[in-house]
């Protein structure tokens, strides 16, 4: 009889999911929006090493110092010359001013001892480009003294980057399993209102008042909802691989754990809010703010690294920074099962779940909520 | 031997007690009902009834089963309509049947259920989209899909219009016919008046008076009350007044204008005597009514409350 009994609840709630039309908005669409406007807001040209400024050289005296130079700055790949040949001095101040350049490079008036001029606009005196473009010039004018004096340099820098991620990982992939993470643990934290709103109703005496197990009822909400969750995963994955050529090297394993373990997580927190809230309103609002706190301080659309300081010990007590990191393992670095990290995050998911959980029940226990028979 | 016995039931919400000390029995194929002002009590007690609420004290037998120990058989014998409609109202008429059902070992067929509370047309039909009477039929479908012996409606009919509570009415005659136990709470005198077998007036977590409807009235009729009024204006009204008041059965009277109210604990032998002093004198009486007492005078009598609806 359980088992029948199981059958017709999953299917009861698999209805309800998915007709009501909040679920799809709140899950699916909801996500997809928030997603592209982050993409097409900080996604950029895309990867961001490709720097590059616009610049214009004026050579109001040219002499062979000044045309060398000016043959050599032609071949810094970063600069793009507005105009190929140098221009007027006051042409390219009004460029700076209009912005249509990043910066005005001006050529040595005389040969021998002289200096060569960068103009940038005010605005833009501390901007990281300009202190880029001060920086490339400053080594190319170094070598052009060097190569002046017929000496070659003894030591260069060499840079390289390296991540733990496939050559190809990029802030697409970042941002899209960021997304995928964030919209899994909002299916949890909000998904529990549903119990609010069940309470409101009487809907959870009433089957208190039939022999149905609520465990089993439990179980199948659950399971209803780690089925949204997949939906979720595979829709936000086609949107970022397709629409935004997001990279995906899928570890299985990894990402089958941190998905089961997040759904456990964030729906026993839900089930926490719901049984302390007495309306729905009160659950809403306690799942808006845990869950804003959470997205922006869990390096779900920017890496953790890039909050302050004093703010980094924050994200390594919060759940979605583990789950998000999770996520990454089996979505794009494709690693983790192995790595003592990834399972510490699990660890530390895991706690939180358990303790919501047992929390959860306790108050509902104590508010005699609970089937006391 | 009666199918529900209540002794002595009590609980408190922590300075508030709720339910006193409540005893009632309820037999077989009975419709027995609840009454009484908001907060008296009645939900709460229900509520012990049904196993939602561990009572303070007190002792709750169906039969020879008791909550604890038997609690899944109880739950399988009997149906209860809580007082908000509590369904899934994304589901259709059918499918909260057949989830209810599988609740259950032995279950009524939805479409059974369906026919009884007439619901068939609407099978198909999600419950958000359904009236508030439709409903209320439904929530009391739900109840009885176990088909249990005992079943609970909690104010079934309060906040629908006269059709739809005329409809709900049928269905619980329809399972008094089946040999059904009903146990009913009501905000409408005019509903306990004519469906139940025996009526429970509660106040202030106590019972104040427990028979049939037909007994707790006759138990008031200590007087009743006549109204009189003449054709022949307020001088035959005052002379006749002057008559009733010499009657020995007459409490009394009250005059104005043209017409009289008398209160009589012997209405029949008041008239008779009236009614020959009017023939003597050839006064014409214009109208002539006899107050029908109702369970809402009892209501007012045990509970010195005026109801309402």
């Amino acid at each position: 009889m359980a088992a029948k009994q199981f059958a017709s609840m999953f299917t009861a709630q698999l209805k309800m999911m998915f007709r009501e039309k909040q679920v799809w908005f709140w899950n699916i669409f909801f996500p997809i929006i928030l997603m592209v406007l982050f993409m097409i807001i900080f996604g950029g040209s895309g990867s961001s090493s490709s720097f590059k400024a616009t610049i214009a050289v004026a050579d109001p005296v040219p002499n062979a110092s000044s045309g060398a130079l000016l043959s050599q700055l032609q071949q810094i790949p970063v600069f793009a010359m507005k105009e190929e040949t140098p221009i007027t001095l006051e042409q390219g101040r009004e460029w700076v001013e209009k912005k249509d350049i990043d910066a005005l490079i001006v050529l040595p008036e005389t040969e021998g001892v002289s200096e060569v001029g960068l103009i940038v606009n005010r605005e833009r005196e501390g901007s990281a480009t300009t202190q880029a473009i001060s920086g490339i010039l400053e080594r190319f004018i170094q070598q052009a003294n060097l190569a002046a004096v017929g000496a070659t340099a003894t030591y260069t820098i060499s840079m390289d980057s390296i991540t733990s991620a496939s050559d190809d990982t990029n802030y697409q992939d970042f941002l899209m399993t960021g997304m995928i993470g964030l919209s899994l643990a909002q299916g949890g934290l909000f998904g529990m209102v549903e119990l609010v709103d069940m309470r409101k109703r009487g809907l959870l005496k009433r089957l208190r008042m039939t022999p149905a197990r609520m465990g089993l009822f439990g179980l199948a909400g659950m399971i209803v909802r780690l089925m949204l969750g997949v939906i979720q995963v595979v829709i936000l994955g086609l949107v970022g691989v397709f629409a935004f050529g997001a990279n995906l090297h899928i570890n299985l394993a990894s990402l089958a754990i941190a998905f089961f373990v997040g759904a456990l997580v964030f729906n026993a927190m839900g089930y926490l809010f719901s049984s302390f809230s007495k309306t729905m309103e009160a659950y809403m609002g306690v799942a808006n703010i845990s869950s804003m706190l959470m997205m922006f301080l869990s390096g779900v659309f920017f890496p953790v690294e890039t909050l302050p300081e004093w703010l980094q010990a924050v994200p390594k007590m919060l759940p979605l920074t583990y789950f998000v990191d999770g996520l990454r393992d089996g979505l794009i670095y494709a690693n983790g099962v192995m790595s003592s990290t990834f399972w510490l995050g699990m660890s530390i998911m895991a706690i939180w779940g358990v303790v919501c959980f047992l929390l959860g029940s306790q108050i509902y226990r104590s508010k005699s909520i609970a089937a006391t028979r | 031997m009666p199918v529900l016995e209540v002794q002595n039931l009590r609980k408190s919400f922590g300075d508030v007690r709720a339910v006193e000390s409540i005893s009632f029995s309820v037999e077989a194929g009975e419709i027995f009902t609840i009454i009484g002002p908001n907060g008296a009590g009645k939900t709460t007690t229900l509520e012990m009834i049904e196993g939602l609420l561990p009572p303070d004290a007190g002792v709750i037998r169906f039969g020879d089963k008791s909550w604890g120990r038997d609690a899944e058989g109880i739950k399988y014998n009997i149906g209860v309509q809580p007082q908000s409609s509590a369904i899934f109202d994304l589901l259709t008429v059918e499918e909260n049947l057949e989830l209810f059902a599988t609740f259950y070992p032995k279950s009524r067929s939805a479409a059974e259920v369906m026919e009884m509370i007439n619901l068939t047309d609407q099978r198909n039909r999600h419950v958000k989209k359904l009236s508030g009477g439709q409903q209320q039929r439904l929530a009391i479908g739900l109840a009885m899909v176990n088909d249990p012996q005992i079943i609970f409606l909690d104010e079934p009919t309060t906040g629908l219009d006269p059709q739809a509570r005329r409809n709900i009415w049928d269905i619980i005659l329809k399972l008094k016919k089946l040999g059904k136990t009903t146990i009913l709470t009501t905000h409408y005198m005019e509903e306990a008046e004519k469906l139940s077998d025996r009526v429970c007036i509660v106040d202030q977590g106590q019972i104040v008076a427990l028979d049939t409807p037909s007994a707790l009235i006759d138990s008031l009729t200590k007087e009743r009350e006549v109204r009189l009024s003449f054709l022949d204006g307020a001088a035959a009204a005052a002379a006749a007044d002057e008559v009733a008041r010499a009657h020995h059965a007459v409490v009394r009277t009250e005059l104005a204008g043209d017409s009289l109210q008398i209160w009589t604990t012997k209405p029949e032998e008041t008239l008779y005597e009236l009614f020959g002093f009017t023939k003597d004198r050839g006064y014409r009486v214009e109208q002539i009514s006899i107050r029908e007492m109702s369970l809402e005078d009892v209501f007012i009598a045990f509970t010195g409350k005026e109801w309402r609806d």
